[in-house]
């Protein structure tokens, strides 16, 4: 085992132990807080499959803005800090045979049949990524209307988040 | 190469043990009195008004999701930024409507009042 | 790898750009006007709306290239640009039966989410790659969201918005894990490069139907086909009715777009696949949606069962898996979203003045208002497909595209349903020919902007059963790019 698997290894342990938290919690602020661990752990996983500008968005995105906003969405909610009822309902553990089919499912297929047969495209590995990710969100060849189109949803978001807040 | 990350994974590890050494000094050394004042919640130094575990107001939700939208902005404006002298002018046309779409949002929440506190 | 644009690609994106270009002038207006004007907002999007129809159909028009645009994620093709212009079409009809809702008609956010929404279906229905296609979808989805629950303070319509948003992250979840597990093990988000991969094998059959399943989760729910239909009456009668008309025939076109054009082209070398699950889907959707329908008090929720069903029947022409059967299914698209915007505009009609949606409530309504009741006349029967209206032509194309492809089950099914369905149509067309009610010296007035659509409607619906060549050649167009 390289130095890498023993790493990939412990942040995986990381990740799933809180993931599992995040679902098990009773006190949906310290789920929260779990949540935030759990997407931390998938920062430090993208560190080592060398998408560095990806974990950078991780830290900054996820867990910078979308954690707080649950975090203030919990606390705007009642009775949070004092929970009652249970957190799992009958159906938990259809869910979870479900879950376990699919994870050994996807193994499966996985190890039969490696990763996928087309060579992926190549990038140079080096922190010149971003660069590259700069160039192709802008190239009309690549991704300027996913781009462009990104914006507008998040104008409409932003309309949607005010209208729905706002006092009439 | 991930090893240019090893100086922030040492930063976290120091940080957090020194968090875990200085809680576990308090307990060992910090004489162990519990009076009525002392088991209060903190809120500044001042009596705490009203339970610390009451609703917040939806506003703060308000700023949260404004946060988000312009955080998410900067995150595409950093590759492109990188590049951009070498890209040439459609890509600074192509940022700009990028930008201005969402200034049009900025001024949206601006008018109907989103950005005032009260 | 920086290339450089064109005019074809400027023209491709030229629906988008000019509702883009609506949404500011909406939004300038809105600004500048005060509560009084602001009904005149519904004026600007729905001439706005149809200004970008008539220039898009003589600038816009597609070649007869392939038409891969932007490097690959988007297609100007006649599926795509057919499909823009009915969205467009059926945004202009809902702008206008907005204008006089009360506490929605001189929302400016109305009007912007409108637009905003319709952006997000045309690309939707040009879309050739998954990010694209995703991010298209969830700028559809996402002003709906909001234009469900649109009215605040109503409890109905709040729950409406917010059950629409639950089912719909959900769903729209499983499909972007069915995407993203397409990505991983084709190592392509091109629609077509994913049908090269899996044309050469290269992708495990249980794979291949475990994606093909999770992203139908995802359209299904957009097209509202069983077992993903339990939204539909819900969201349907507690959201706005103009808001509920959108939903059932702009929306659910939409997802029909996207549904033809990822089975027929990323799944296409599968196709024995899932021919027989969708086939199940819809002789489940027709058949539930029917039956649950004959229950129903409420005419919104009424329609609701009877928008699932439609949705079974559209279908019939996908699993026919021919031209014949896909120009069926689109024609069918066609007429059903003219025919329910119509239904759903004649019950905002009603509903302003009566208050109620139920059933009840349209006694006697061909005496209050004969010429409302004669529009509710020729859309009923089209929904339950009787000549000379478009519903019925639509029907028989399905039908026979089934027969066809020896899928005489389907058929047999098909016409079972259509049977169901003409009772509840005419229970309700019982209710406004034949009951009487005390207020019937009551008139209903229709304003101008409804009567404006409602007349518009009613005569497409005439003529989409009568006159059918033009109608018929344009869905072949459409339907050839796929074959």
């Amino acid at each position: 085992m390289t130095g890498m698997d023993s790493l990939f290894l412990i942040f995986a342990v990381i990740t799933l132990i809180s993931a599992f938290l995040v679902v098990t919690t009773k006190n949906l602020f310290h789920a929260a807080l779990w949540l935030i661990m759990t997407l931390f752990g998938v920062a430090a996983i993208y560190v080592l499959l060398n998408a560095f500008y990806l974990a950078v968005i991780q830290v900054i995105v996820y867990i910078g803005a979308i954690a707080i906003l649950m975090i203030f969405a919990i606390m705007l909610t009642q009775r949070v800090m004092n929970p009652s009822g249970r957190i799992f309902n009958k159906n938990w553990i259809i869910a979870a045979l479900l879950g376990a089919f699919m994870f050994i499912g996807l193994v499966i297929i996985s190890m039969q049949t490696g990763a996928s047969k087309t060579t992926l495209p190549q990038i140079s590995g080096q922190l010149d990524t971003v660069s590259e990710l700069g160039q192709a969100l802008v190239s009309p060849n690549a991704y300027v209307i996913p781009f462009e189109v990104a914006s507008v949803l998040l104008l409409a978001a932003l309309i949607g988040a005010i209208f729905v807040s706002r006092k009439r | 190469m991930a090893i240019e990350f090893l100086p922030i994974a040492i930063l976290f590890v120091l940080a957090i043990a020194l968090a875990v050494f200085i809680v576990f000094l308090g307990s060992i050394f910090g004489p162990k009195r519990y009076i009525n004042t002392k088991m209060m919640p903190y809120e500044s130094g001042m009596t705490p008004i009203g339970p610390g575990t009451r609703r917040m107001n939806v506003r703060f939700y308000l700023i949260a999701v404004l946060f988000i939208l312009f955080d998410i902005e900067v995150i595409f404006f950093l590759p492109w930024a990188v590049v951009f002298r070498s890209l040439g002018l459609f890509a600074l046309i192509e940022m700009l409507v990028f930008i201005g779409i969402l200034l049009v949002g900025y001024v949206y929440a601006w008018k109907k009042g989103a950005l005032e506190w009260e | 790898m920086f290339g450089s644009i064109n005019t074809s690609m400027i023209l491709a994106i030229l629906p988008e750009i000019m509702l883009f270009i609506l949404a500011g002038f909406v939004f300038v207006f809105d600004l500048v006007w005060d509560d009084s004007q602001r009904r005149n907002l519904g004026w600007i999007s729905a001439g706005g709306f149809s200004l970008i129809i008539m220039i898009s159909l003589m600038l816009g028009t597609p070649g007869s290239d392939s038409g891969l645009v932007w490097g690959g994620m988007l297609r100007h093709d006649w599926l795509g640009f057919a499909f823009k212009m009915l969205f467009l079409f059926g945004a202009t009809i809902t702008a206008l039966f907005a204008m006089d809702v009360e506490d929605l008609g001189k929302k400016g956010e109305f009007y912007l989410l409108l637009i905003f929404s319709t952006l997000g279906m045309t690309l939707m229905a040009s879309s050739s790659n998954l990010i694209m296609l995703y991010l298209s979808i969830e700028a559809t989805s996402l002003p709906l969201y909001i234009l469900a629950g649109f009215f605040k303070d109503d409890d109905k319509s709040t729950e409406a918005g917010f059950k629409y948003f639950l089912f719909g992250a959900m769903a729209s979840a499983i499909m972007l894990y069915g995407f993203s597990l397409l990505y991983g093990f084709s190592g392509t988000t091109d629609l077509d490069a994913i049908a090269g991969v899996i044309k050469a094998g290269g992708m495990n059959p249980v794979l291949l139907v475990g994606t093909l399943l999770m992203i139908l989760v995802g359209f299904g729910f957009k097209i509202s086909a069983v077992p993903f239909h339990f939204w539909a009456p819900d969201v349907y009668e507690g959201a706005p009715t103009v808001v509920a008309g959108f939903l059932s025939t702009a929306s659910k076109a939409a997802g029909f777009t996207v549904l033809i054009r990822v089975l027929l082209t990323s799944y296409a070398p599968a196709s024995d696949t899932w021919m027989m699950v969708l086939a199940i889907i819809s002789t489940l959707t027709m058949t539930l949606g029917n039956t649950l329908a004959l229950a129903q008090k409420n005419i919104k929720r009424l329609l609701a069962y009877s928008s699932i069903a439609h949705a079974g029947y559209i279908l019939i022409g996908v699993v026919a898996i021919s031209e014949l059967g896909i120009t069926g299914s689109i024609f069918y698209i066609i007429v059903y979203l003219i025919t329910n915007l119509a239904a759903f505009g004649i019950v905002s009609v009603v509903g302003r003045i009566t208050g109620s949606d139920e059933i009840s409530a349209y006694d006697g309504l061909s005496r209050r208002s004969p010429w409302l009741g004669l529009a509710m006349l020729v859309v009923f029967l089209s929904l339950a497909g009787m000549p000379p209206f478009g519903g019925f032509i639509v029907k028989v194309l399905v039908l026979a595209s089934a027969v066809k492809a020896k899928l005489f089950w389907l058929a047999f099914v098909g016409i079972l349903n259509s049977i169901i369905g003409l009772y509840y149509y005419l229970i309700v067309l019982k209710h406004v020919y034949l009951y009487r009610s005390e207020n019937e010296q009551v008139e209903i007035p229709v304003t101008r902007p409804y009567a404006i659509g409602l007349i518009v409607l009613t005569i497409g619906i005439i003529l989409l059963g009568v006159v059918i060549s033009p109608w018929f050649n344009v869905s072949t167009i459409a339907a050839k790019v796929l074959f």
